[in-house]
This record gives C-alpha cells, structure tokens and sequence, in this order.
C-alpha cells in the first residue's frame, strides 16, 4: 500500500507538467488579451507596456517565468519572494490568484461534499428499496426519478428549486454563501445526478448480490432480513459505487460552474469560467493546477479505500 | 457506512467554517453590474467600478446628478476661473480629510493625476487630462523614454529615468499646489467641459501612503497625519509594499493590494468594511467625512449575482432593495407588465403628476398591482447617455482585398435610409428604446442641438443606391453593378453574449433584403473574436454601442476621427477632423457647440460610417416609494450615498 502511494506522488509532478503545459498552450491561442476591455481601448502603447510587465508579449517567458513561481522553484532559487504563487489575476487586478483560491475552493468543496453525501443517502436508498422489491410501483418510481435526476440539466432543476422553496415558501434565501441555509438548495440541486447513478448501481448491483448462493445461506441460517440486505449484501453491491464515488467526488467538489451560476455561490467553478471567458491567464493556469492536484489525490484516497472495504483488491 | 465517515467529518469541519459567515443586512442592498473590477480609482473603466468610486472617494467637485450641473465636492467653493479660461484655482475645505486623519491636499490630487497620466499606469483614460498644459506632452514623453530603455539606448539606470520623469512632469505639466489647500490648474485651451472632467471617478485621489504601501515609524505618522505625506521625506523603495521600479523595463510597477478593507484609506463619503471576491462588497458611513447629512444609509451591501435570472429571483424574494442591471431574457415580458399596470391607472397616474409628483411617488400611492393579471410596477427603464448603432467598414478594401461597397457615402445612405426603426424595437429590442438618428443621444447634453440625422425613407435609398451605380440590371431582384457584378454578400458581425443582437440583425437583414436586393449573411461570433475581427476590419457591417464619458459631445464624436483607437470603422475624413479641430480651437463655447452641431450633421447625415439604431436604455427594479434617490437624468450617476430605502419591517 505505501509503494502504492509512493509511486503516485512521484508521478505527480509529471502528469500535472504535462497538464500545465497543455492548459497553457490552449488558454495562449484564446484570442484577445486579458488587459483589453469592453468597449474604450486604452491607446497601443499603453497595452504593449502592460503586455511586457506581465510577459503576455512572450509566451515563452510567461510559461517558464510562471511556472517557476507557482512551483516554488523561483523561491528556491532566490529569485522571487515567495513559494508557490500564483500571480495576481489579470482581470481583477486588486486579487491574487492564491487568495481567490484561497477563498473559492473550501466552499466549492463543501458544497461538493455535502452533496456527495446527499447522494450517497438517497441513492443508496433509494437503490436498496428498488431492490428488495424488484418491479414493484415503488421500483418503477424510484427508477423513473433517477432517469429524471440523470436527464433534468441543473439550471432547470436550480432555478425550480429557487422559485419553490426560496421565492414562494422563503425558507431560503437566494445566491451568496455563508451558514447551512446556504448550501442546502445548491446542494440538492448538485447532488440529483450522482444520487440517481448510485441509485441505479445500488438497484443492479443488490438484486445481483441478493440472488447469489451466500445470501440463501444468510437467510437459510436465519439471519434477519435487514441484516441479509445491510449487512451482506450492501458490502458487495457496494464496491461498484464505490469506484464511482471517486470521479464523482472530484466532480462535485471541484464545482459545477452551472450550479454556482445559478444560485450565486462564489466557488471556484464560477472563477474559472469566467477566466477563460477573459482570458486571465494567471487565473486559468491556477485553477487548472489546483484542480489537478486536487483530481490526483481523490483517486490516490478512493484506491486506498478500495483495499481497505475489500482486501481482496490488491491495488496496482 | 464506515466509508461515508471521513465525508461527514470533513464536511462537518468545513461547515463549522461557514456556519455563521451570512453576509449582515445592510441599509441598502443593491446587485451592481457584476463584480467590481479594481477600486484603484485610476485603473478603472467599467460604471460598476466608477459607482463604488463615487462612494468611496472624493473629487474636488462633483455633479448634481440630477441636472448635472457641477457643485463642490472636497472644494470649498467653486473655483476661480481666470478671464483667459485657461487657469483654475481649487480651494480645499480645510475639513476634508482622510479616513485615517490625515489631511487632504493639493499634492493628492497632484499626486493622483500624475498617477493617472504615468504611461507606467496604463490607465484607461489617461488622455481625459491631455487638456492640462504639458499633460500630453509628459505622457508622450515617458512612453518613448521607456520605449528608449527597453531598447538599450539610455545610459541612465531605471532609478535615475524615474528621477528624470519626476522632474520633467513638475518643470513641464501645470500642476501646481499654491499652498497646502490650494490647487492651480493651467489648460492648454480653453475646455468647457473640464469641470465634468473632475467629476470623473479616474480624477478621484488616492492616499499615496496606502497605495505605495508606506511602512513608516509612528513618529513619521504622526507628521503625515499633522501636515500630509508631501511634508516628510518618501521611504525608501524597500519600504514601499506596492511599488517598485523595475530594473529592466524601467516602469514602475504597481501591486494593487491595497485594496482591503482596513487598509484602504478612502476621503468619501464611505468606508470599505468588507470586500470578497465575487461575492459581497460592504461600505459603512465614514464617520470623518465633512458632509455627513449627505449620507443617508449607514451601509451599503452590494452582493454579487451574475446569473440574470438570478437576480430577478432575488430581488423577487426581498432580499435586494435596488437592482440596478436587470438582464433577464424576459425582461421585456416584464416591462409589458408594467405597461398593463400603468394603462389600468393611467388617468390616475396623469393627474397626480400634474400634481408635482414624480412617477415613482405616483406608483407608490396606487392600489399594489394584480400579479395573477400579469401587471408590475417594479421594473423601470431608463434612456442612458449611450447609443445602440451598426458600423460600417469605411476602408477603401475589405480584409480579404475586395473592394469595398460600403467605402461609399452614397451606398452607407442608402443602408442607413431603408431601415425601419421603430419596427426593430417593437419587434426585436423590446424595451421601449427611443429610436435614434444621430449618435448623440436627443437631448442629453444642455444647449447642444444635434441635427435630424437621416429618416426612414426607403425610395431615397434605392435612389441613393442607384446613383451610386447599384441597380438591379437584369430583373432577378438583386442589385448589380455597371459591369454587371452583383453586390457582394453582406457579411453582417453580430456578438453571441445576448440574444439581443441577434434579433436586431435578423431585422436588419430581412428589411435590407427586401428594400434594397442585397443578400446579407450573418455571422454572430463571441466578444473576443468578434472584437478581433472588428479591430482587423473584417466585416462589412458590424454592431457597436458607445456610452459617451462627459457631458461634451466631443465624447461621442471623437471616435470618429482619423486614427482614434476607438474608431473601429476605419472611417477617415479631412473635413470631419478639420470641423473637430475648429471647435476645439473655439474659445466661445456657444459657438463652439454650433460647430460640433455642424459637425455631427456632416457625420450624421452625409457620411454615415454608422447606423445609429437606439439610445441604449438601463433597467432597474426597485419597488416605488421604497427606494429613493435615484437620478433619471439620462447620463444615470447613481451616488449611492444619496439612495435610500425602506428597511423591510416597513414595508
């Protein structure tokens, strides 16, 4: 297992070179320039002093120059202040790209766990009921709102939600962050897809476990029925949700840039959008090094629990 | 589920961190235009940027928003305008101060626009002040300084360039602090318009300590809060947080984190209390401002919401008092609304306004609208001092080499007289836009009489077009020229952010199409590109908006003259900038609105590089009577510290 998690992390910096260095190159061909705004052009001389300081004149320096501070490898070397720095943004210029992260990624995170775990809730329920009762009414329903969670785009799903619960009812309120009441509508409205998948991989994989020879056994001995199915049977059926959990919580917790939009949550999904839109250069490669990061090591923790639910899997 | 565990103590941890983090209610809540850019009051060009500056700082003088006349801000009186109209004298009210005590004086405002005109800033609008005597000429100056440098052909290290420059800008641009409070400004002309021109948010100061980022011992705190900064020596450069010279270009380089609250020393009427990115800014009543019955809410909160149907929802929901940039693809649904609501008590609403009251009190005292029945009466839309137009390609050639049809005067006549503009804002615009027919808007401007511009009046045109040698020669409903060539295919370039232009070159298409047999291809493309094409000149015809800057119509004209940055139409002629020339060389500013008033015609009605098509309008929601203070003047400044509303237990 430590072999194992070695090995990640000595491949770590490879693929995300390999990622910055991709990213890079597709934000570079972005027409435009970050500096340039709508409408009044500031005269040409102007952006040309602006492009030099920030080395938007030369991609050549821009990419080592950057990668050297953001690396901390500048730092190291005596050549800048301070490790692993992002820049300022280019677009909004009183910010760093360090603190913007600094301030997004927590709360994308929270969202994107919170509504991992509201998945798992309702999808392993939701998926256990469907199971035991195989083509029941129950069955068929549970089925047909996962096809609708799966189907249903999260802007129809968010703004819906919005005019119910927080613009009829007002139990909540509307955009912005900051206490539970907050994160309960965003979070729903993000966790529809993963909870339906799960429910599905839930529904299929338990009425597999559930046919199997182990759990005549279990019942033939006399084992509870809720013990057959929480116990035995959900340990197995499980596995395969469990691959999925990984992507998914990455996914999620990366943030929805759709779901950020809609109900105004200021994660990081939201910023890198709207730095590829402007072409903030600083921003954009930041976030692409965060996220990455980030992907890295949620695959790293899900092997890592693969061997731990089931040390039968020896993970390569 | 032993393997949900570490979710639920992760998410536990974080959620501990966002329990009680609910933005506080503030006396105003109100949804700005996004986010704010940069509250570097030089450094900005976007109005949601300006209405935070205008709430943050303050200039020596500033507009009465509702005539836009000018009054004194920091300033004491008015100022003393010499009988050559060329020298200003501003006295500073010895009151003014800023946030952190210290004293306002002429060397921040001298200290400001030096800022302001430093190439190394790459302000936007560093050329508002090339009407002050050398301004030009300094910024000329330092750029090709600069441009010397960074080619190996000074001798001079970066320091003693800065050294230079610092002197050249006292010696030569007429900037000059008679006494601590006392400011003399010398023009190169006489300007009419130069006090609009401080009004700006770009001429706002700055407290060069914080934006320097001074680390300074008490003592000398002391003295600068006695006397001002100009009154001890400056720190070193490794004492100064944010600024720094670099050795290789030269320049000097500015960070801009001292934009935070606490350490953002302001002068105006408010205090930055809390700023997070994309997501909420708040201001509190500035208790050393010298005009505090000016302000009438203690704080003001503007939330960050981008999505447009967000914002609606928002507001729906209460938690917004003002939102000033509605955007929603339904909006025009809702403005119907409010139309249905305004017909039902439409003689109720005549005879209270004939009673002196404005149209908001008027609302307000009406029964509440019936929202089964489809009416509103919380949606308002307001003409701006900005104009909706279509470019045309003015070049001799188009991008590819083709020669260009529309580098004809005649054949852009003709464009402009076959098009039917009420029916492109009854039938694709939505809002209520007053049509317009000259660039400046009708009307925004005291004393400037614009000409007619051109009408619509299809046969003109096809006459236009004809005299310009496009007639249809063998009867297939399409036009040829003399030798029989058909008129190119119109490459018509419409942005993709919005669906509104999409609309209105869908119009435009189908008229032209039918007044005059061209065939016109649209192409939408996203700004960025779009913006591309447009500097290349690679379009025939192209959308374009212009939101004029100060009350002069220069604001609007000078985007036409040969060689201007902003002139994306690649329009170029002598007489248009000779005319220019002419007024800004007359010292008597009746006659010299005569000439633009000539000038604008020349443009408007013979030459035509643009299709004017509306004055763009602004859409706010408010409820009437809940909120006050809003201006309706068409250049729309809202001061924020003038806007008051309800608290909600009221209404």
């Amino acid at each position: 297992m430590s072999a194992l998690i070695l090995r990640r992390l000595i491949q770590m910096p490879i693929i995300l070179l390999v990622i910055y260095t991709i990213t890079f190159a597709l934000a570079w061909l972005i027409p435009g320039n970050p500096l340039e705004k709508e409408g009044r052009q500031p005269p040409p001389e102007i952006v040309q002093a602006m492009k030099a300081q920030y080395n938007l004149d030369n991609p050549w320096n821009f990419y080592w120059d950057y990668l050297g501070k953001a690396t901390g490898v500048s730092w190291l070397l005596g050549r800048h202040d301070r490790p692993f720095d992002l820049g300022p943004s280019l677009t909004h210029e009183n910010w760093t790209v360090n603190e913007i992260l600094g301030a997004g990624l927590p709360v994308s995170m929270t969202l994107g766990l919170l509504a991992i775990l509201i998945a798992c809730l309702v999808g392993l329920g939701a998926g256990i009921i469907g199971a035991i009762r195989p083509r029941s009414w129950l069955d068929a329903s549970t089925l047909t709102i996962a096809l609708v969670g799966i189907s249903l785009p999260s802007f129809v799903v968010g703004a819906a939600l919005l005019v119910v619960f927080a613009v009829w009812l007002r139990w909540f309120p509307i955009g912005g962050w900051g206490g539970v009441r907050y994160m309960i509508l965003p979070a729903i409205t993000l966790s529809l897809p993963f909870a339906a998948y799960i429910a599905r991989l839930t529904r299929f994989g338990m009425i597999e476990q559930l046919c199997a020879d182990y759990i005549r056994t279990a019942r033939a001995k006399g084992v509870p029925e809720h013990r057959v199915v929480l116990k035995h049977a959900l340990k197995n059926a499980f596995l395969p949700v469990l691959s999925y959990l990984g992507p998914a919580c990455a996914a999620a917790m990366t943030g929805s840039f759709v779901v950020e939009k809609v109900f105004a949550v200021p994660g990081v999904g939201q910023h890198f959008v709207d730095a590829v839109l402007s072409k903030d250069l600083t921003l954009i490669m930041g976030v692409v090094l965060a996220y990455s990061s980030l992907l890295i090591i949620f695959n790293l923790i899900v092997d890592v629990l693969y061997g731990w639910i089931d040390p039968r899997i020896q993970p390569t | 589920m032993k393997v949900l565990a570490p979710f639920v103590l992760v998410l536990a941890a974080l959620a501990m961190v966002y329990w009680d983090d609910a933005p506080r209610r503030a006396d105003l809540v109100f949804v700005n235009r996004g986010d704010v850019f940069t509250l570097d009051p030089q450094r900005m060009s976007y109005l949601q940027d300006f209405r935070i500056a205008y709430a943050l700082y303050e200039g020596l003088v500033r507009w009465n928003n509702h005539d836009m006349s000018i009054e004194p801000a920091a300033t004491a009186g008015p100022p003393e305008i010499s009988d050559d109209l060329l020298t200003y004298t501003f006295h500073i009210r010895p009151q003014a101060r800023w946030s952190n005590g210290d004293p306002v004086t002429a060397h921040d405002f001298i200290y400001s626009w030096q800022r302001l005109l430093w190439p190394d800033t790459a302000a936007d609008y560093s050329n508002l002040l090339f009407v002050i005597d050398g301004a030009e000429e300094f910024f000329r100056w330092r750029t090709d300084q600069l441009a010397a440098h960074a080619l190996g052909q000074q001798s001079l290290d970066a320091q003693q360039l800065l050294d230079e420059a610092q002197s050249r800008f006292e010696q030569t641009v007429a900037l000059k602090a008679v006494g601590e409070r006392i400011l003399q400004i010398k023009l190169r002309a006489p300007t009419p318009y130069f006090l609009d021109l401080l009004c700006f948010a770009v001429c706002y100061p700055v407290h060069r300590p914080t934006v320097e980022g001074w680390i300074t011992s008490q003592t000398i705190k002391a003295a600068i809060q006695r006397d001002g900064w100009h009154s001890v020596d400056e720190p070193p450069w490794a004492d100064r947080r944010w600024l720094k010279v670099d050795p290789i270009t030269g320049r000097l380089e500015q960070k801009h984190q001292w934009a935070r609250p606490g350490e953002l020393v302001s002068n105006g009427p408010y205090l930055l209390s809390e700023w997070r990115y994309k997501r909420d800014l708040r201001m509190e009543r500035n208790p050393l401002y010298h005009d505090q019955p000016r302000i009438r809410s203690d704080s003001v909160l503007m939330v960050s919401i981008e999505d447009t149907n967000t914002t609606v929802l928002a507001f729906e929901s209460g938690q917004i008092d003002w939102l000033s940039d509605v955007n929603a693809e339904y909006m025009a649904d809702m403005l119907q609304e409010r139309l249905s609501y305004e017909t039902r008590y439409s003689a109720a609403i005549a005879s209270l306004t004939l009673k002196g009251k404005s149209i908001d009190q008027a609302l307000a005292s009406l029964p509440p609208p019936d929202v089964g029945a489809g009416e509103r009466r919380n949606i308002h839309s307001f003409p701006t001092f900005g104009t909706d137009f279509y470019n045309f390609n003015c070049r001799p050639t188009l991008a590819d080499g083709r020669p260009n049809p529309f580098a004809s005067a005649a054949v852009r006549r003709a464009f402009v007289l076959s098009v039917d503009k009420n029916a492109i804002v009854r039938n694709a615009t939505r809002l209520n836009e007053p049509i317009a027919t000259t660039l400046i808007p009708r009307g925004s401007i005291p004393n400037y009489h614009g000409p007619a511009g051109l009408p619509h009046h299809p046969t003109r045109a096809r006459a236009e077009l004809a005299s310009a040698g496009w007639i249809d020669r063998n009867n297939d409903g399409l036009i040829e020229s003399e030798s029989g060539q058909p008129f190119p295919i119109i490459d018509l370039l419409w942005t993709t952010n919005t669906p509104r232009y999409k609309w209105i070159s869908l119009e435009l298409k189908s008229q032209w199409e039918r007044e005059l047999g061209v065939r016109v291809e649209l192409r939408g493309a996203d700004t960025k590109f779009y913006k591309e094409d447009l500097k290349l000149g690679k379009y025939m015809i192209a959308r374009a908006r212009w939101y004029g800057d100060y009350g002069d119509p220069t604001t609007f004209l000078d985007i036409n003259k040969t060689g201007d940055g902003n002139n994306d139409r690649g329009y170029s002629n002598p007489l248009f900038d000779a005319a220019l020339a002419a007024a800004a060389n007359e010292p008597d500013s009746g006659k010299r609105l005569r000439l633009l008033e000539d000038a604008e015609r020349l443009l408007m009605e013979e030459e035509v590089p643009l299709l004017p098509i509306c004055q763009l309008v602004q859409v706010y929601m408010y409820e009437p009577g809940h909120l006050r203070g809003l201006t309706t003047h068409p250049r729309l400044v809202q001061y924020l510290w003038q806007i008051e509303a309800e608290p909600p237990e009221l209404r």
